[in-house]
């Protein structure tokens, strides 16, 4: 026993990669990531906490948030719904072209949103490649509403579909046989069968989703026309605030969003748990 | 005994001959082909199961047995063949209105469902009313004898009562008949001997048609009405348990289905010839002259003093003990035929054991047969290697090529 534990003292005292490894990642992160972080927070809260309260009552601070919940949503159900059939068409079926239509899906990601927006832009905007044909109507896209979602599904198209299909991919085809040899038809089978296996699977693209559209910035800048109380997101309130001086303002918005994100990244955890059992 | 070895009298057969499907049948399957790619996976299979009895399709891993069954249940479609579910062709039929039961390989449990909703299922889909459905559920829950596990999700259950599950599944809507994909080979060997004398005494007791598939030969004998040994996708002989164990008709099946000797031999009319000193008596004309093989199990071989002549139809002379294990219940003795030293007729002789043991003996040395017998002729008689003694077969079987 006692030369055991001498052993493991050894062993402990050689071992210095362990405590300068940890030290090294803490150290690297502490400016980077977790300071800039606690900032907000010690700041918002360092003229009390009505101070505080105040700025995030603003109808305008509220109007945005309510905005981006609402056009998030929006864009989230789209793209889970448009992941799930996307990813039951490229697991199940073989077509020419079913690999590039894998990567065409992916490619959102990779566009620098500035350039999504841009995009967008040239196709509804006035003399737009679509935009022309609604010129004479009262049907407007761009600096609405709709021009948000249009740029969060843009954005954010490819990441409900990107943890649906390895969720399916990895299905056991033989829970569908079995349901087809009992009666069941194609929708029954995907309905009872396939959709609740599924159903971590679209939590997680759908909080993924949710959590990246939340957040844009840099499409909806370009495409909604930042117009306070009408178009203007919460990241679009805080950077606008920003700009006029006002940082209680800036901060109790941006304070909120980091919470959201805080609880969302929080169940996308919990949710990978389950998913592994 | 031998003498029926050519004579093929399985009642099957009659209905691929005059090519009506048999009606009183459960499931016929008939010139079964199938491909995928380049590869024959399935050739011209043939086999029917008869109203409430079970066929066992056994087969190495790979010889198409899941195919098979895949086919049956719609699962895949066949490149020619026909296959008749009580007389009815399903060609057309998709594989949910075939009305077929399968128990899969992994069970396939719906993993969202509990055990109850699994059962369930069938009838949901057929739009049975939620009471009558959980009237069903209980009464399968009954029948397997897992009503208290009702509430409970598959991954909460072992593999024995998944299994049981699976067939409850199956059971509750009432299929014409019930496929079997390798049901016990991922159970541990005591649940799967147990599970199969209940699942053998359901079926017995429902009359429900099944068709088992598995490549364990004892399991075969224990499961099956009736047995079809598929190899490489072909079909080597159909018939009841003792038919195929004990009536071989090819080197595969006999090997198969447990220890065998073969041992190569000439057919004359109305005898075979092992060499010259030894002659197997057959019926005049049965077997057409030639080179053929002999088979018989270890069990068949009688072992007795040098002096006296086994009790036995077919003496076959004298021999002398290379070998003697005792394993318990029985005793196993390599016995090395001997005589003036004239195997000459003897190209080449081969015997082949359960345990995998390939034996070679060339003319000169002599054959090398396996014997079993039991503790008690172990212990009124014991052998050692070296001894001397006189060798008789009960029963054997001729293999042509
Ligand atoms: N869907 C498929 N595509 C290609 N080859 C297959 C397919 N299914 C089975 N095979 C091949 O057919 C052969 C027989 O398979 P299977 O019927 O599963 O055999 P068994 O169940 O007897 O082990 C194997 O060589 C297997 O590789
Ligand atoms: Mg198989």
């Amino acid at each position: 026993m006692a030369r055991k534990k001498d052993l493991q003292a050894v062993a402990r005292r050689t071992d210095l990669a362990r405590p300068i490894g940890v030290g090294v990642v803490v150290t690297a992160m502490l400016p980077l990531v977790i300071l800039p972080l606690a900032s907000i927070f010690i700041f918002g809260l360092s003229k009390g906490p009505v101070h505080f309260w105040e700025a995030l009552v603003n109808p305008a601070a509220l109007f945005s948030l309510k905005l981006s919940i609402m056009t998030s949503s929006v864009a989230t159900a789209c793209n889970v719904v448009f992941g799930i059939i996307a990813a039951y068409v490229l697991s199940k079926y073989e077509f020419p072209g079913d690999s590039s239509l894998t990567i065409i899906i992916s490619l959102p990601t990779a566009i620098p949103t500035a350039v999504a927006g841009f995009a967008l832009l040239l196709l509804w905007g006035r003399s737009g490649l679509l935009g022309q044909f609604l010129e004479h109507t009262d049907i407007q896209v761009m600096f609405t509403t709709s021009a948000i979602i249009l740029a969060n599904i843009f954005v954010t198209f490819p990441l409900a579909f990107g943890v649906i299909k390895p969720a399916l991919d990895n299905l056991d085809t033989s829970y569908e046989d079995a349901a087809e040899t009992i009666g069941a038809t194609r929708w029954q089978t995907f309905r009872y069968v396939v959709l609740p296996s599924l159903r971590g699977a679209i939590i997680t693209g759908a909080l993924l989703t949710f959590a990246r559209s939340i957040g844009e910035f840099g499409s909806t800048i370009m495409v909604s026309g930042n117009l306070a109380m009408k178009t203007q997101t919460a990241p679009l309130y805080i950077y606008t605030k920003f700009n006029e001086g006002d940082i209680e303002g800036a901060n109790a918005i941006a304070a909120v969003l980091a919470i959201i994100s805080f609880a969302i990244f929080s169940m996308i955890i919990v949710f990978r748990k389950r998913l592994g059992r | 005994m031998a003498r029926q070895t050519m004579v093929s009298i399985f009642p099957e057969m009659k209905a691929f001959a005059d090519h009506t499907p048999d009606l009183e049948a459960a499931l016929t399957v008939r010139n079964l082909t199938k491909s995928f790619g380049a590869e024959r996976v399935l050739d011209d299979v043939s086999f029917t199961v008869a109203e409430g009895e079970s066929l066992v399709l056994l087969g190495h891993s790979g010889s198409g047995k899941s195919t098979t069954l895949r086919l049956i249940a719609g699962l895949e479609h066949p490149d020619g063949g026909e296959i008749f579910l009580h007389g009815r062709s399903v060609e057309r039929l998709r594989a949910r209105d075939r009305n077929v039961g399968v128990i899969f390989q992994n069970y396939a449990l719906f993993p969202r469902m509990t055990v109850a909703e699994n059962i369930g299922f069938g009838l949901r889909i057929r739009g049975v009313k939620s009471h009558k459905r959980a009237e069903i559920t209980d009464r399968m829950l009954v029948l397997i004898g897992l009503a208290e596990h009702r509430d409970k999700y598959p991954w909460q259950i072992s593999g024995g009562q998944q299994q049981r599950v699976a067939i409850a599944r199956a059971l509750a809507y009432e299929p014409d008949v019930l496929l079997f994909d390798e049901s016990f080979s991922a159970l541990d060997p005591q649940t799967r001997v147990g599970l199969r004398r209940d699942i053998r005494a359901l079926l017995r007791r429902l009359r429900v048609p099944a068709l088992f598939i598995t490549h364990d030969q004892e399991e075969a004998m224990e499961l099956g009405d009736h047995i079809a040994i598929l190899n490489r996708g072909r079909l080597e002989q159909t018939g009841t348990p003792d038919q195929v164990y004990n009536e071989p008709k090819t080197e595969f099946v006999a090997t198969f289905l447990g220890a065998a000797n073969v041992v190569a031999a000439i057919a004359h009319t109305g005898a075979i010839e092992l060499d010259p000193e030894r002659l197997l008596p057959i019926r005049y004309n049965s077997v057409n002259p030639g080179p053929v093989k002999v088979v018989f199990r270890p069990e068949d071989v009688v072992l007795s003093t040098p002096a006296s002549t086994p009790e036995t139809p077919y003496p076959l002379g004298r021999g002398e003990i290379v070998d003697v294990s005792f394993t318990g219940a029985s005793e196993a003795v390599m016995v090395r035929l001997t005589g003036k030293g004239e195997l000459s007729s003897i190209s080449e002789a081969r015997s082949q054991f359960q345990t995998g043991s390939l034996q070679r003996s060339s003319a000169r040395s002599g054959i090398v047969i396996k014997a079993l017998r039991t503790k008690w002729d172990a212990r009124h008689f014991g052998l050692h290697p070296g001894d001397a003694v006189s060798v008789g077969l009960r029963h054997f079987s001729v293999l042509v090529d």
